[in-house]
């Protein structure tokens, strides 16, 4: 078990860990996801200390990591790593890369080494290149010799970080079935990874990073299906933001509007798609703003690479007013033709209760 | 005496033109190639075939090189050459000069528009005089006349430009002056018996055979020990016959010490260093014709001279002053090898240098690089001021000359020990080597993928285990090339050691060639016995680099005692 608290990492430029607290079980199989920058890495160098932490302590079992006085090569040896660019020994051949670790650190006799390490190459499917040194296989061979390398201590705990990411697309599968075996053995396995199907696949609970912490941390089915926190939704469905704020009657109508071809670009919506959005926010804007004496508008634009589908919703101030009930107009009917689905609701007590959710496929 | 080419090939040997004998060095080269081959080849494997096949070509290269060379350097004997008969007619010509003698002032005195030119032998300055790089060199009477004696077509400008006075030298102090006033008793002594003139015309005039010298190494002395310094390279004060240091001042000298009851020792050292060796206390007095000026007086003590003489320059004859001469360009070669090598078994000398030579060199590597290693791995745990101190050593030892290190160790830092030049220079090297072996770890540890440490820490490696199990035996095969040319360097670097009295390959190379006062031959004989050292020390290196190939290890080697299924 890994206990966690109040884990604060800073470096000179940035602080990707604020406040981590969390409590790891033997036999969780965790992944932890999250936009690039938010620590998750750090977090994984932070536990076996390869970095330090700022503050804040990390138990395995009981056992204080961070106190100066633990003997940190005793812990880790009973934590193993497996790195994103995998760090073979290069002077070793690949039997040696698994049995020599044992035999140096915990004294393994050599036959029981070998005979280990055989067993663990015959597992990853590469005990035909025992012999082989490092630079002479594939990344993806590589990294599945790093896993075996790592299993040769049988560690309490495997920390992963990022296995896959520095692997062609073709490699990536065989090493995430190797993890996915290993995931049901029971381990305690800590994967930080970029594959989400990956990573729903084999986990048992998921940490998605964000905001310095742990922003959300539950069961796979929770986390990628229903997310409780905004953040999470809109990284587990990849989705693109962009927000426009307007307050008053004199907004800058046209820059808005390039705003929005610029994110439609940026982000490779289809032309048509972002010319929909255009349209609605247009239309909206120009049913909304003049009916308002002071009018404050809140305006989201989320694209779905899942559902290549984009949503506008607009909150606005005043009394409830749904200007999509006007269909005499006929801004609203311009409206109708660019969207698949217009929705109003009042949102009672909000600052903004009016809300317009437009959707275009 | 030089080579002199014949235009035209002899009569006797008239098929034997000149690309003939070209060629017969060359097959000469060759065989002595096989024979090496020959006697290491059941221990080689192909690698190191190949490096053998290197070396040949490497050699052939040399010898390539060397072929027209000798051939660029017999020429001037051929080149036109004017003969002047008159200090006047030198007035505003190249003037070759000893570095750190009085010649200097001299010549600036009696030929104020000469370009003055600075040498460090009166071989140099005959090789110079011959190709025609200077118009005249001057030179105390009795030495000048010796070298004419070796050369006939040096010819003596009959005006002298001063009259000088030799004088020992002591330290400036009590013990120092004590020896001065003895030594001066024993000049006043024989000069009353007229046995110091006997001295001098037997040095400067008498054959070979006359000029003996009591056996001064087996002096019984009772009251200890003194160290003569002197050049050893200055005929006939003092220099080398028969691998012996002779010449009147090692008479004067021997004399002095059986008559006052010391044992003598002689130092050899380059002139420029035979000054400081007495200041420092190296030496205890010093002979090697010093001439007396007040202001080498303002920093030593001299005796009352023992030689009166003058100061005559030496300019070339006409051509048709030539002697007996070679027999041709073979011929040529033939004497100066035999000058240089055989006579008065001068390859003994040679063989000694060779040995000094390496014993520095492999001492300083062996040092140098245990030196350089252990710093590096106190570095890597020190602290930031250590590291910072260790930085600026390196700075200070990697941006000095090596001779002024060389200088600074031997005058200064062990000046008031009686330690060797051979240890100084051992010293020297060692922290320079070192230095180098220093850079070339951090540069090999730099080279390693961070992730390797890394990966061993995370494996439960400690640092110490991290360094010495993945790290350093990554690092090695990047150090070792480099590793390699920093061997060859230091065997050169070695060659500046004769300034502490050392004397190594090129101070007896120095030795000879001021006996037969030919700069050319010893000079190529060296540079071919220093390619070969190198050539060895490169061959051991890479047979080194061979073994710690991780990769070269069998099967059977990685998987020693244990029992595989296949």
């Amino acid at each position: 078990m890994i206990r966690i608290e109040h884990l604060r990492k800073e470096y000179s430029n940035a602080t990707p860990l604020k406040d981590v607290n969390a409590t790891i079980n033997d036999g969780d199989v965790i992944s932890i996801i999250g936009p690039s920058g938010t620590g998750k890495s750090t977090l994984l160098r932070c536990i076996n200390q390869l970095d330090k932490p700022t503050s804040g302590r990390v138990w395995l079992d009981d056992v204080e990591i961070t106190d100066p006085a633990c003997d940190i090569t005793e812990v880790r040896k009973r934590m193993g790593m497996v790195f994103q660019s995998f760090n073979l020994f290069g002077h070793r051949t690949v039997i040696e890369n698994v049995m020599l670790p044992p035999i140096e650190l915990l004294g393994t006799p050599k036959q029981d080494a070998y005979d280990n390490a055989m067993h663990l190459l015959r597992m990853v499917g590469l005990a035909g290149k025992a012999m082989n040194y490092p630079d002479e296989l594939s990344g993806g061979q590589k990294q599945r010799i790093a896993i075996a390398r790592t299993l040769a201590m049988d560690p309490d705990v495997s920390l992963f970080d990022e296995p896959t990411s520095a692997l062609d697309p073709t490699m990536v599968g065989e090493v995430q079935a190797v993890i996915g075996e290993l995931a049901t053995t029971g381990k305690t396995l800590m994967i930080v990874t970029h594959e989400m199907a990956f990573a729903r696949a084999i986990c048992t609970r998921v940490f998605y990073m964000d905001e310095g912490g742990i922003y959300e941390d539950g069961a796979p089915e929770q986390v990628f299906d229903n997310p409780v926190r905004e953040n999470t939704r809109r990284f587990v469905r990849r989705l693109k933001v962009l927000e426009i704020s307007i307050q008053g009657k004199n907004y800058d109508f046209l820059g808005i509007v390039s705003d929005i071809e610029r994110y439609g670009i940026r982000n490779q919506i289809p032309p048509t798609q972002t010319y929909h959005v255009q349209l609605a926010f247009e239309e909206l804007v120009q049913l909304v703003v003049p009916n308002l004496d002071d009018p404050k508008l809140s305006i989201v634009v989320e694209w779905s690479e899942a559902l290549q589908a984009a949503t506008l919703t607009m909150h606005y101030s005043g009394a409830a007013l749904d200007v999509t009930a006007r269909a005499d107009k006929l801004v609203n009917s311009v409206l109708r033709a660019s969207a698949s689905q217009i929705e109003y609701s009042w949102v009672e007590g909000a600052e903004l209760p009016n809300q317009i959710e437009v959707t275009i496929r | 005496m030089l080579p002199r080419p014949h235009i035209r090939p002899p009569m006797t040997n008239g098929v034997l033109g000149r690309s003939a004998q070209k060629r017969y060095t060359v097959i000469h080269i060759e065989k002595g190639m096989r024979r090496s081959h020959g006697l290491c080849a059941r221990s080689f494997s192909t690698y190191e075939g190949a490096g053998l096949k290197r070396m040949r070509k490497i050699l052939f290269a040399a010898m390539a090189m060397v072929v027209p060379v000798l051939l660029v350097v017999c020429a001037p004997a051929l080149a036109e050459s004017t003969g002047h008969s008159s200090l006047q007619e030198l007035a505003d010509k190249r003037i070759g000069v000893q570095t750190g003698s009085t010649f200097d002032a001299i010549t600036r005195e009696s030929l104020p528009n000469a370009k003055i030119e600075y040498y460090n032998t009166y071989a140099d300055m005959v090789e110079a005089l011959m190709s025609n790089k200077i118009d005249g060199f001057p030179g105390d009477e009795p030495v000048i006349q010796m070298i004419q004696a070796e050369n006939p077509r040096i010819k003596i400008v009959d005006e002298r430009m001063n009259e000088f006075e030799f004088g020992a030298v002591f330290p400036k102090s009590s013990k120092g002056e004590a020896l001065k006033k003895e030594l001066d008793e024993f000049i006043a002594q024989l000069k009353g018996s007229g046995e110091l003139d006997n001295m001098t015309n037997k040095w400067t005039r008498g054959s070979e055979d006359e000029k003996t010298i009591p056996d001064y190494r087996s002096l019984p002395a009772p009251k200890g020990t003194l160290v003569m310094a002197c050049e050893g390279q200055y005929p006939p004060m003092n220099y080398y016959h028969n691998n012996e240091a002779v010449g009147m001042e090692v008479e004067l000298a021997a004399r002095f010490c059986e008559d006052k009851g010391y044992g003598l020792k002689i130092d050899v050292t380059n002139f420029d260093g035979v000054l400081p060796a007495v200041q420092t206390g190296k030496a205890d007095f010093a002979m090697s014709g010093i001439t007396i000026t007040d202001e080498r007086k303002e920093s030593v003590a001299f005796s009352d001279p023992y030689y009166v003489g003058g100061t005559v320059m030496a300019v070339l004859g006409d051509e048709a002053a030539g002697g007996s001469g070679g027999s041709g360009f073979l011929g040529g070669i033939a004497e100066s090898f035999e000058k240089t090598f055989v006579r008065e078994n001068r390859w003994q000398m040679l063989l000694e240098g060779v040995g000094t030579t390496l014993a520095i060199t492999l001492l300083s590597i062996i040092l140098g690089t245990a030196l350089g290693f252990v710093v590096f791995v106190l570095c890597r745990n020190g602290g930031r001021i250590a590291n910072g101190i260790t930085g600026a050593c390196m700075w200070l030892l990697q941006g000095m000359p090596g001779v002024v290190l060389l200088m600074i160790l031997y005058y200064v830092v062990f000046g008031s020990f009686s330690i060797g030049g051979v240890a100084v220079s051992v010293v020297a090297f060692t922290l320079t080597f070192g230095t180098s072996v220093f850079g070339l770890l951090k540069t090999g540890v730099g080279a390693v993928d961070v992730g390797q440490g890394e990966a061993a820490a995370a494996l439960g490696y400690h640092e110490r285990q991290t360094f010495y199990k993945i790290i350093l035996p990554q690092a090695l095969p990047h150090v070792i090339g480099p590793f390699r040319g920093e061997v060859v360097n230091l065997i050169k670097a070695t060659s500046i050691v004769g300034y502490i009295a050392v004397q190594d390959l090129t101070k007896m190379g120095d030795i000879i060639r001021s006996r037969t006062y030919e700069a050319f031959f010893p000079l190529i004989a060296i540079t071919i016995i220093y390619f070969a050292l190198e050539g060895l020390l490169g061959l051991i290196v890479s047979r080194i680099r061979v073994s710690i190939d991780p990769k070269r290890r069998t099967k059977d080697d990685i998987l020693k005692g244990v029992k595989t299924d296949d």
